[in-house]
């Protein structure tokens, strides 16, 4: 709150004191009154004029320059109305009155909508748990049943990823609670993914190279099957028809971090699309060509590794490779002993 | 024969489940009744049980845990939750696997027969005909003529022992090898199989080995 607005402000109220005063000061003249006496009276009109505005400005200043250094400090500004301090005058009460009830009437609002969408959360978890056991009991019985046609598996796997890519999305979004950090094998995440993935990769007849894998990292397994399934996916959906299919798998250990390569090498990505391939709904001109692509693989990926505290990084030649590397941070902080 | 208790509510998932295990050579058990499952699982004699997480009643997590106090069969938790801390609950609860559904039907049968081999204490050495199979080093030994197995060949070799006299189909070969992080593709697979007839028929056994067209490979 600043002196000068705050006079430019209230400019009226002194023009019609100034008004007043000299109505005063030609009244006392007419009646002859003396000098001295006028001067008396002048001093006691301007200084109580004086003294009121210095008190009114003093308090004014201390609630509203309270009110803005809180606006300033808070991160979640609509918290502002937790941290009112008491006004002590009345416009001030109107105010504080006004902004309290904006802040519970907002709260109320957005408890609502926290509430759907939890609860539709939920729902979606609920409901892919559910979903996953008629579609085992169909993988069972196209193993049992000899007759049953390898593309029905195919299809299978496929109706499988997409409800998985539901629960992973739904759990990307708020996700706080529901992941576990802990020590685990590049091997094994990526051994699991490559055995759901052998249907597809033996059709292509694809050459899997590995090396540097033994190592672990901290992280959440579950989490990181998915993210190293969406890569897999992107990798089988983007092939070069021209060479046979060679993915290159291997981790670089260095100090301070695990560097995580996944080497394929597909149609690679145009150089003008590879900062925005991590967005909501990105295709590219690649998607563009392929009427499956969502946009929303790598989205989903690069939500999920920053919330598992890893860098992801896409190196890209087009028509010759696509190298997406995920950092994992060496850091004792989770280590428990 | 080895007998396996299904302790899974969906009726459909659970027959499927009964035909595989059967046609694996298990003997199979099931709970019909969820009223009093852990009384059912105590008093079943079997080698191996298979837990679903979400059951009516008390949860897989519960019963696993109140079981692990009275008995320590083996127990592989099935479930199609996919949180890890659902994993993390049951191997402390003493679960011996825990396998995510839809699981691979292979891949559940080479881990059923992991386990199992595990906690029934098979030797590291198994006799084929008269060569002594040693697993743990990975070569055939008759008398004083060796020969070593690289782990492809091992890998192959070890499931086709496992179910002698039966078809082993490419399929399963490839799961088991790919299962233990070897990512061959099909022609590498042949190439092993003719590497591993050639080691065999210096034993004098030639045609160990057979190919049925379409099916898949029998040792004889």
């Amino acid at each position: 709150m600043k002196v000068l607005n705050y006079i430019k402000d209230k400019l009226w109220v002194y023009v019609i004191k100034a008004a007043a005063m000299t109505a005063i000061m030609i009244f006392l003249l007419a009646y002859k009154v003396e000098g001295q006496a006028i001067c008396v009276v002048t001093v006691i009109f301007s200084m109580t004029v004086f003294f009121s505005e210095l008190w009114d400005y003093v308090r004014k200043k201390g609630f509203f320059d309270q009110l803005a250094t809180s606006l300033e400090e808070l991160n979640k500004k609509y918290l502002l109305p937790e941290l009112l301090p008491q006004p002590g005058f009345y416009e001030g009460e109107l105010l504080s009155e006004a902004l309290s009830e904006c802040g519970k009437s907002m709260t109320e609002n957005v408890a609502e909508y926290r509430k759907q969408s939890r609860e539709f959360r939920e729902y979606i978890e609920m409901w892919v748990h559910e979903a996953k056991i008629p579609v085992a009991s169909l993988r069972l019985m196209c193993h049992n049943n000899a007759d049953a046609d390898k593309k029905m598996i195919t299809q299978l796997k496929r109706i499988d990823d997409n409800i998985e890519n539901v629960l992973y999305y739904a759990r990307s979004e708020n996700a706080e609670k529901d992941y576990v950090i802990k020590e685990v094998s590049l091997q094994r995440v990526f051994g699991s993914v490559a055995v759901r993935n052998r249907e597809s990769l033996q059709l292509v007849e694809a050459e899997i190279e590995t090396s540097g894998l033994d190592v672990t990292v901290m992280t959440d397994s579950k989490w990181m099957e998915f993210i190293f399934g969406q890569l897999m996916a992107n990798s089988l959906k983007y092939m070069a028809p021209e060479r046979s299919f060679v993915l290159n798998v291997y981790a670089e250990n260095h100090d301070d971090q695990v560097v995580f390569h996944f080497r394929d090498n597909g149609v690679g990505i145009p150089a003008a699309d590879i900062p925005y391939v991590f967005d909501k709904s990105f295709t590219g001109s690649n998607g563009r060509k392929d009427t499956r692509s969502t946009g929303m693989g790598l989205y989903i990926v690069r939500n999920l590794c920053e919330r598992l505290g890893h860098r992801v990084h896409i190196e890209s030649e087009q028509g010759s490779f696509t190298d997406v590397q995920i950092f994992f941070s060496r850091n004792n902080f989770y280590k428990m002993d | 024969m080895t007998k396996i208790l299904i302790v899974e509510d969906d009726q459909a998932l659970c027959d499927e489940l009964s035909i595989l295990l059967k046609r694996s050579g298990y003997a199979v058990k099931r709970i019909k009744n969820f009223q009093d499952t852990l009384k059912q699982m105590e008093a079943a004699d079997v080698d191996l049980i298979l837990l679903d997480i979400s059951l009516p009643g008390e949860n897989g997590e519960v019963l696993l845990q109140k079981y692990r106090k009275i008995k320590d069969t083996p127990v592989i938790m099935l479930t199609s939750r996919t949180e890890d801390i659902d994993e993390v609950l049951s191997m402390s609860y003493g679960a011996d696997d825990y396998i995510a559904k839809p699981y691979h039907p292979t891949i559940l049968l080479l881990r059923i027969s992991a386990i199992l081999k595990r906690s029934m204490k098979t030797p590291q050495t198994q006799l084929y005909k008269d060569i002594r199979v040693n697993f743990v080093k990975g070569s055939l030994l008759r008398g004083n003529h060796e020969q070593v197995l690289t782990k492809n060949e091992m890998i192959i070799f070890q499931n086709l022992l496992e179910h002698q006299g039966q078809i082993v189909s490419r399929d399963d070969l490839m799961t088991a090898l790919w299962d233990n992080d070897e990512y061959i593709n099909d022609n590498a697979l042949s190439v092993n199989i003719s590497r591993l007839r050639g080691k065999l028929s210096e034993f004098g056994i030639p045609n160990a080995i057979e190919t049925r067209k379409k099916q898949g490979y029998v040792l004889i």
